[in-house]
This record gives C-alpha cells, structure tokens and sequence, in this order.
C-alpha cells in the first residue's frame, strides 16, 4: 500500500491529463448526480460521489457503435482499428470493477467479441472506495462493496491523503511516471483502510431478509407464481431503464445505417434492454414475451438465475442504479427478492443454497461480424411467396455447414437476417436458402436477381446430429416453411441412404399452392425407400390436390413406424409444435426421441445480444436444433 | 428514373416542409435520389405525377378528405409527417371544446361559413405507408425514412418510449429535476432532443403502441401534479390517441 497526499494527487491527474497520449476519464457533477466524463482539470474529480448515472460500461461497450461498414461495390469490412487511446478510468467504485469483470466474462464465453476487448484491454482503472454510498445501493449484500482484483490502482480516502493499493503492473508503472512523493503506507493507514472498509459494508440503506446466496433457488420456485409477477409488474411502463443503466446488462441490437448514396453505409449496434415490447419480436409479428409480467420476469431470471447457471455468479452487483432510475419504484431487487421470500417460505417451504454450478468458460476465437460477400447463382420462385436462392462465397469456399444450421443474410442497406440453410452438405460449392416474404430484409432479397451480391455469416447454430442418426429410422415432420430447414437434413439423409433406417416424410401447407419443392416432392412419391405423405388443411375448389387433407397431426396415426427405432425430426410454425408432439406421443414416440428446430429472433448468432434467448438458452447458440426431452422443462420453449 | 415526390400541407403550421427546406448540404444528397415535383413551400411549379407524398397537418374539415384521397389515388407511398399529420397534433385539443365554440372563437359572426369536424391524423382518412414523427420532425428521421423506401424497406421507427435514448444520453430524469414529462408513454426517436437541453418531453411524437398510461398518471401524480394536470399533460399531443383507444 502506498500514500500519496491529495495535493499531490491531484498533481497526478493533472500530469495524466496534461499527456496527449491518455484519454483520461473520470466522476464529475452533472446537474445533481454524477457521471463518468472526460477530465479537463483535477478539480473537476469527484471522488465523494454516490452512484454515477451510468456505469462505466459505456467506454468499452458504447451506446452506439459501428461494427462492419459495406460499400456495394466492394463489400463488407471490419471497423477501422480504432484509433483510440488508452482510456484511465478514475474513480470507479468496487460494485462497478466487478460489473466490469462480469462483462469480461460474458464477451468471451464461447466467442470473444473484439470491439469490447480493445478497449478494455487498453484501459486503466482506478478505483477509489465508496465515500458516500447512494440510498439505493445494496452492494455489501452482493459481495461487491469493496474489492481486493480487478483494478489497476484503488484510492481511500484518509482525510489529508489517499491510500493507494496498487493492483496491477500497468497500475505501478502509472505512478512511477506520473506521480511525485508516494511513500510506502505506515501501519496507522493500513488499519485505517481496515476501518473503512468495514464500515463500508455498514453503509446500505437497503436491507435483504435473507442471505442473497439463496436468490437462484427462490427464483427457481417462483417462476411459475404469475400471480406475483403480474403484482410486480403491474405499474411497469416498459420503459427499460432499469437494464439500460445496470452495469451487467449487455443486450444489444444491430441496426444498418445507410447514408444518403444508398451505396454505403454502416452496420451498428445499440443497447438493446429485454423489457422493451419487441425485443423477442421475431420478422413474422410473433412476440416470443409479448406481456409486461414475462418481461420483467425474465430480467431478474436472467440476473438471478440464467447467468448463475452459466457463470456461477449473481449478475447483479447492488448499485442500486435500477432501482433509482425506476419512476413508479417496482425494480428494485431488494423489494423484489425479499417479497419473494417471504411468498416462498410463507408456504412453510424451506430453501437452501444450491451448489455452485461447474463453471468452464471456453473461448474460441473472436466473434467475426463481417458478412463474406456471396453471389445469387440462381433464383427459383418457389410459391407466391417464397422463393429458392442458390449462392455460392466469392471467396470460392464452401460453407461447410451442418444440416439444420442457418446463416446470416445481409442485403446492403437493409441489414441482416437468419435464415436457415436448405441444402445438404453434402452439395458443395453452392448452398440454397427458401426464404418467405416476409420482413424487410427478406422482401430485398426477393427484388435480387442472379449475379447480384449478398453477404453471408456463419453457418450457426448446432444443427441435427447426423453422426447419432446413423442407422436409426427417421419421421420427418413438417409444417409449412419447416421444410426448408427440414430439406437439408432429408437431402442429406437421402445422398446417404444406406446410412439409415427407415425414412419417412410427413409435409403439411395450408393449401396446394404453399407447397415448396413440388418437383422434388414429385420425385419422392415415386421412391420406394421414402414413405412421403402431404398434407393440406384446405383445398380450395378449382384446384387439385390427391393428399390428405387435414392439419399435419392428422398424417401421424396413417403411417407406420416402430416408436422404438425412430426418431421424429419435427420443423414447423411455433404453434405447431405441441400438437404434433402430443400425438406422436401418443404413438408411444419416447421424448428422446422427437427433436425440434426453433425460430427466435437471433441478431448476432453467437450468444451474445440476447434476443434469441428462451430461458436459460439462447437459441442461436444452443440450438436451434433440441432435443425435445431436453427442452419439455423450459417453459418459453414450445 | 429518380422517384418523383410531392409535399402538401392540411391544417399544419409548415414547420416540418421547413425542416426538410433547411435540410442544407443534405438536401443537394437527397436531390440526387428524388426529384421533388411539387413542394408549396419552396417552389412555383406543381404536378400531379408523383411517386411519393410526404403530407403535413391534420384533417379537420370534411371537404379536406376529397384532396386526401386524390393524394393517396396519385401516390405509390403517402408518408405522414409531423405531429398533425401522423397522431392529430395539438389540433386534436380542439376535440374537448364543443365545435361550434371553436369555430366561433376562430371565425366570429362568420362561423357559418366555416365547417369544421374533429381533427385527426390523415390516416384516420386514408391508408398511410409510413410515418415521420415529431413536432417538428428531425432532419434525420425525415431522412431515415426516405431512405428506407427508397431502400424498399420498412423504416426502423422505433416502438419503445423517450426513456430508453434519455438514458442512453445519460440526462438527468426530468422527474429528479423536479419536471413532469411524458418520455415514458412516448414513441422514441428524437434522440430524446428536448430532456438533453434540460426541458421535458411533451409527447409530440404519440403515444407508444402499448403504453403503460396509468401507471404514468400515477407516476405524475406520485411526483406532484393534480389529476387534472396529470389528464391534461395527456390531451396536449394524445387526444386523438386516447380517444382511439
């Protein structure tokens, strides 16, 4: 530990502010309440403030934020590097360096994201301890009022000086060069930073009834209690800014920005908050959380529950921002979790702590939000509203994807899509999508004709375990466009026929003209390796058609399987999916043995930006292929 | 071929056609993409051969419709903008008062040659393509969405309240300044404009699609106002929202 007096501290900032080389950073008044801001002097520091209105998330994980810029002649490409410089952040209270660490954790799990780790890797921090602690902050209840890892320097204030704990290398280095007079602590200020810190944990104004460590298994009882979410929820404007202010919310949505030529523009992402209406909003108009009370249920499973499966950790460090930013008062956790725990042991219910979950964040190489540039080979109408796009990667490569995996499509200007993969790995050099009409970006895409450019993403997602399928019978089940993604798996299993068992294909429309891959269907009535059933609900008058008719389920008891030997690969509307399952149960089909692809709306495709999530899963990421025993459980499922 | 475009103006003060007059630099961009054929404001000439309509002001008249209507046969896209146009404005307020008063105080003893109905958006008249929110509109989200339909995509407007660019901008609440404001029921896209120069939002640009408007009563209420003026901050921009729902 070391000291420095505060007139030579303030000679420190000055010196740091003085080098052009730094961006230097810190708590200064706005009107009354504080925000982190560029320094211009010393005196403009405010090491005694309560809560800054933002957290200081906001200088690696920006409100506003280019990730690709694309020019029609030449594509898509990554930002420039940033031409930043390395940012010192000055007077960041404990709870906010340990939202910081959560956000490490969360931008690298599985992939890394680039734009949040050059910054953050460039930046200083400089931690002070909380002087005065905002009424609304419940950060001793979280393990987050002080902190001895995440910071570069941490400052107390010992009246005439300031106590430093230097952290870091970097945080050595900085007072070597920039600051006068630091001396080695005496004992009496070691014991004085002791003091402190302990009356620190002494400070909230807010008080939990019951230990935090037992929020996850309270959540985990109180899911279903709608009544008490709707009680909650009732005075909530869906304003959002209860997670636009927290320090551990990281949701963001990706938005095109076309200037005025319409041949450039920029890709940008914005925060995003899940308690905003259209957050799970997906192209169709279908609203995956459409009600106030699921919403805000979901925060705090999200806070609770969601990341501390995954994580281990509680992702909410009491600052207490939620709670003051909220205007009718229902968002704050202490209120919140204390009538929960009152409702759930009310009941004479006991609740324990559950263990910490294993934890093992893996990191596989940086998210790439630059779409390759790919050209339309081929365009097939496929009905009055869906057409077959053929497409091949300029750069000459396949897209070696994995049946019931799905790309992201970019039409310059208009943005960017999901849309699953139609054709079989198995066809190389091209890949086809089968996209409806439907959005904006998929009404473009049909005005694009052959030879015209596009970019694509990924293949993401999990896709169907062709390996596991090897040998077994297969009942394909699809409802409407789930043919499409339906397809590449079919085709795939059909250029490995010998590979396995029994196949058979159950494809129902609303009417004969929805029908997609009519030759194709043609060519597989005439197979005898293939029992294909179609179905219509309707048949309008002057038109033919020889099949059932009849909603899809009405397929499942006409044909024959072995429920013991199949597994049935169902690919549909949302709403189809309970009643093909509960018959195909009713064909005593284990649940093992029905796996599911799932639509949500799914932005970066990694996990990350948070509007795919269902539960505890993100689709884009842990799906969209399941299997149906592991998902029965989760409620926003199906 | 360049889309040809059209501005006119019902019962409006003008100051959004003024916003895209004084676009500036931009303006010579967007010429690049449009040629505006009819434009009251800054130029003589008029046609009636046009591809897009960006329509300004409330309908208020019964007679008014018949113009609409010719707009909307001669369009591919009618684009409302301003506050008057896209949800009635504050000429909606007239719709509290009984009309015979209004026009009276308007008209004096010649009244009677006046008609007048309860105003309201265009689209209570005719279908709508698109929107341009605002009292008046921002430069940047005229131009937002003449880009997305030249695009031919949906403009991006957004259906979450002031709050959420409030926050992003890291303004003080105005209820800590002690003001009332209506950012929380209010349709975002202004970049949150007036709360960042330290004044309120007043709600020009309509009510959210499913705003929370008891709660944010009580809320008005719960800071200081009376239920009158917590009713009446809600008449001065929503009257023909509320009315609707």
């Amino acid at each position: 530990m070391r000291i420095i007096s505060k007139e030579d501290f303030n000679k420190f900032v000055n010196s740091l502010i003085k080098d052009d080389s730094l961006n230097v950073i810190g708590v200064k008044a706005k009107g009354n309440k504080f925000a982190f801001g560029q320094l211009e002097s010393a005196g403009e520091l405010r090491l005694d403030y309560d809560v800054t209105l933002l957290p200081p998330k906001k200088y690696f994980f920006p409100q506003r934020e280019t990730l690709v810029t694309y020019n029609v002649a030449n594509g898509f490409f990554a930002k420039d590097p940033a031409d930043f410089k390395p940012t010192i952040l000055l007077g960041v209270h404990p709870y906010d360096i340990v939202a910081l660490l959560h956000m490490d954790e969360i931008f690298r799990e599985t992939k890394s994201d680039p734009y949040y780790f050059e910054k953050r890797k460039a930046s200083i921090i400089i931690g002070v301890n909380i002087q005065n602690m905002s009424k609304w902050c419940f950060a001793p209840y979280m393990g987050c009022a002080t902190v001895d890892y995440g910071y570069d320097l941490m400052l107390t204030d010992l009246g005439n000086r300031y106590a430093i704990n230097v952290g870091s290398q970097k945080g050595e280095a900085l007072l070597e060069k920039y600051a006068k007079n630091v001396s080695d602590a005496l004992a009496r200020d070691i014991q004085l930073v002791g003091q402190k810190k302990r009356e620190i944990m002494n400070m909230s104004q807010q008080k939990f009834n019951f230990d935090t460590e037992l929020i996850p298994e309270l959540l985990s009882k109180s899911y279903e209690k709608s009544s008490f979410w709707e009680k909650h929820a009732e005075a909530c404007l869906a304003c959002g800014s209860c997670v636009l202010v927290c320090p551990t919310c990281y949701c963001f949505d990706v938005k095109e920005n076309p200037d005025l030529s319409l041949k450039e523009g920029e890709r940008i992402r914005t925060w995003d908050g899940c308690l905003l209406e259209d957050f799970a909003k997906i192209a169709s108009g279908e609203n995956f959380r459409p009600t106030r009370p699921t919403r805000y249920r979901h925060r705090y499973f999200k806070k609770g529950k969601y990341l501390f499966d995954r994580f281990g950790f509680i992702s909410c460090v009491g600052c207490g921002r939620c709670s003051s930013n909220c205007l009718p008062d229902i968002a704050n956790p202490v209120n919140l979790f204390n009538d929960m725990y009152n409702e759930v042991t009310n009941t004479g219910e006991q609740v324990a702590p559950v263990a910490q979950p294993d934890v093992s964040i893996e990191t596989e190489g940086n998210i790439n939000y630059v779409p390759k540039l790919a050209t339309i080979v081929k365009k097939v109408p496929m009905s009055y509203h869906e057409t077959l796009f053929e497409i091949k990667l300029d750069d000459g490569s396949n897209l070696n994807h994995k049946p019931g995996q799905f790309v992201q499509v970019s039409v310059f200007g208009v943005g960017e899509a999901p849309i699953s993969v139609s054709s079989s790995p198995t066809k190389k050099g091209t890949f086809e999508i089968c996209v409806r009409k439907i959005g904006s970006l998929t009404t473009k895409l049909h005005t694009l004709n052959k030879g015209d450019k596009i970019g694509i993403r990924g293949p993401f997602g999990n896709g169907f375990d062709t390996e596991f399928l090897k040998g077994k019978d297969i009942l394909f089940v699809a409802g409407g466009l789930g043919i499409a993604p339906l397809r590449s798996m079919l085709n795939y299993v059909l250029d490995k026929r010998a590979d396995y068992g029994r196949v058979t294909l159950l494809y129902g429309c609303k009417e004969p003209r929805e029908q997609l891959f009519g030759d194709e269907m043609a060519a597989l009535e005439k197979r005898e390796d293939v029992d294909y059933k179609p179905s219509v609900d309707w048949c309008p008058e002057n038109e033919l058609w020889a099949g059932n008719i009849g909603v899809i389920t009405t397929l499942i008891p006409q044909v024959n399987f072995d429920p013991e030997t199949t597994y049935a690969i169902v690919v549909g509307p949302p709403i189809m999916y309970k009643f093909v399952i509960a018959d195909l149960k009713k064909r005593n089909v284990p649940d093992d043995h029905i796996i599911v692809s799932l639509e949500r709306r799914m932005k970066c495709g990694v996990g990350k930006c948070g509007h795919c999530q269902i539960n505890q899963i993100y689709v884009c990421k842990d799906g969209p292929v399941f299997n149906y025993s592991k998902i029965k459980g989760v409620p926003e499922a199906l | 071929m360049k889309p040809k475009v059209a501005f006119f103006d019902f019962a409006g003060c003008e100051g959004d056609e003024l916003q895209v007059a004084n676009l500036e630099e931009e303006l010579l961009d967007l010429l690049d993409q449009v040629e505006v054929v009819s434009f009251r404001e800054v130029m003589k000439e008029h046609s009636d051969n046009y591809d897009i309509a960006f329509v300004e002001g409330s309908c208020t008249r019964l007679q008014d419709e018949d113009r609409l209507k010719e707009i909307r046969k001669n369009a591919k896209y009618v684009v409302a903008i301003g506050s008057c146009a896209t949800i009635g404005g504050i000429n909606s307020l007239k719709n509290y008062q009984d009309l015979d008063d209004v026009r009276r105080t308007v008209y004096g003893d010649k009244a009677n040659l006046f008609d007048t109905y309860a105003a309201r958006p265009i689209d209570a008249v005719i279908p709508v393509d698109a929107y341009v929110y605002g009292c008046p509109i921002t430069r940047e989200e005229f131009l937002h969405v003449v880009k997305a339909l030249l695009l031919g995509k949906k403009p991006d407007i957004p259906n979450y309240p002031v709050c959420v660019e409030c926050k992003k901008n890291e303004n003080v609440c105005a209820f800590e300044r002690g003001q009332f404001c209506v950012g929380p029921v209010t349709r975002a896209g202004c970049n949150s404009c007036c709360v960042n120069e330290g004044t309120i939002c007043w709600g020009c640009r309509g009510l959210v699609d499913n705003p929370n408007e008891n709660s944010q009563k009580e809320v008005l209420i719960k800071y200081g106002l009376t239920v009158d003026d917590a009713i009446n901050k809600f008449k001065l921009y929503f009257g023909w929202q509320e009315r609707k729902r």
